[in-house]
């Protein structure tokens, strides 16, 4: 009998790098200055206005 | 005396190409530097938040605190390259503040966007039963604390915010502030026709130099007083 996982790679808020799940409020943007980077902002961050770096251009937000 | 006289107007010459040399500093900006002051886009209020720390250039005597106008020019820029990417019909501008809803109204009609003036109808972008309900991709609210139902349920259904933000507001729910003065008629008009004329510009609907059809004097909201004298 085998086994077979699976795995589900969950996308990670910009602001604080913690995974977002699936369900829960959070906001993606590409990033207003380069337009290149997808950013990505949990429901807490945004709540607390805690502020994003573009990984591309530098950008800070908010 | 003759050489003195040669002499001088090379003088005069050099200090013009030095002051010309200035010149190009001051035109980075996206309206002459006088003509933003003049309109007071860089006015706060005596209140200050830690979210708007880094915008503030200084404190005036009368307890005033006052935005840096670069930082604001720069954000005006940055927003609208972001709203130049989405679809001009997907863009929603909300403004609760009586002085907010011309402009924000002008904005629309200049860009396309759709107008969210006055009271904002509970449910109106997160409600699926309610008949009117609209599905923008990108929200600009006047004033984060007046348009807080608007940054809520933007916030619920997961859409990026922009905000005009003066010194009392905080970042709660906001994706991109532009800082200015959210308070004055004439600042309000300002930044919505600079933010209008950016937009179309980053589009390519409108040449770098040229302005478009409306005035600053269109965008801004007309008092009671000034509707009855005309």
């Amino acid at each position: 009998m085998t086994e077979k996982t699976a795995t589900i790679s969950l996308v990670t808020c910009t602001s604080c790098g913690k995974p977002i799940p699936p369900a829960a409020e959070s906001t993606k943007f590409l990033c207003p200055n380069c337009g290149e980077i997808q950013i990505r902002r949990c429901g807490k961050c945004r709540k607390f206005g805690r502020p994003y770096k573009c990984p591309k251009c530098g950008f800070i937000g908010p | 005396m003759s050489d003195e006289e040669i002499k001088e107007p090379a003088e005069e010459e050099k200090k013009t190409e030095d002051e010309t040399e200035i010149i190009p500093a001051e035109e980075e900006l996206l309206l002459p530097r006088d003509t933003l002051l003049s309109a007071g886009i860089h006015i706060g209020t005596r209140m200050k938040t830690g979210d708007m720390q880094q915008f503030i250039y200084r404190v005036r005597p009368d307890g005033l605190f006052v935005l840096d106008v670069k930082k604001t020019d720069d954000r005006i820029r940055v927003a609208a390259k972001f709203l130049a990417r989405f679809e001009p019909a997907k863009i929603a501008a909300a403004a609760t503040r009586l002085y907010a809803q011309e402009p924000a109204k002008k904005f629309c009609e200049i860009t396309g966007a759709t107008s969210v003036i006055g009271r904002f109808i509970p449910g109106l972008l997160s409600n699926p039963l309610y008949p009117n309900r609209i599905e923008p991709e990108v929200l600009i609210v006047s004033d984060p604390r007046a348009d807080f139902q608007a940054v809520k349920e933007a916030s619920s259904v997961g859409i990026p915010v922009i905000a005009l933000c003066s010194t009392d507001n905080e970042f709660f729910g906001v994706d991109l502030v532009i800082p200015t003065n959210n308070k004055g008629r004439r600042a309000l008009a300002v930044i919505y026709w600079l933010l209008a004329r950016q937009i179309l510009r980053e589009r390519g609907e409108l040449p770098p130099d040229k302005d478009p059809p409306s005035a600053i004097d269109d965008f801004e909201a007309k008092i009671a007083r000034e509707e009855g004298e005309t």
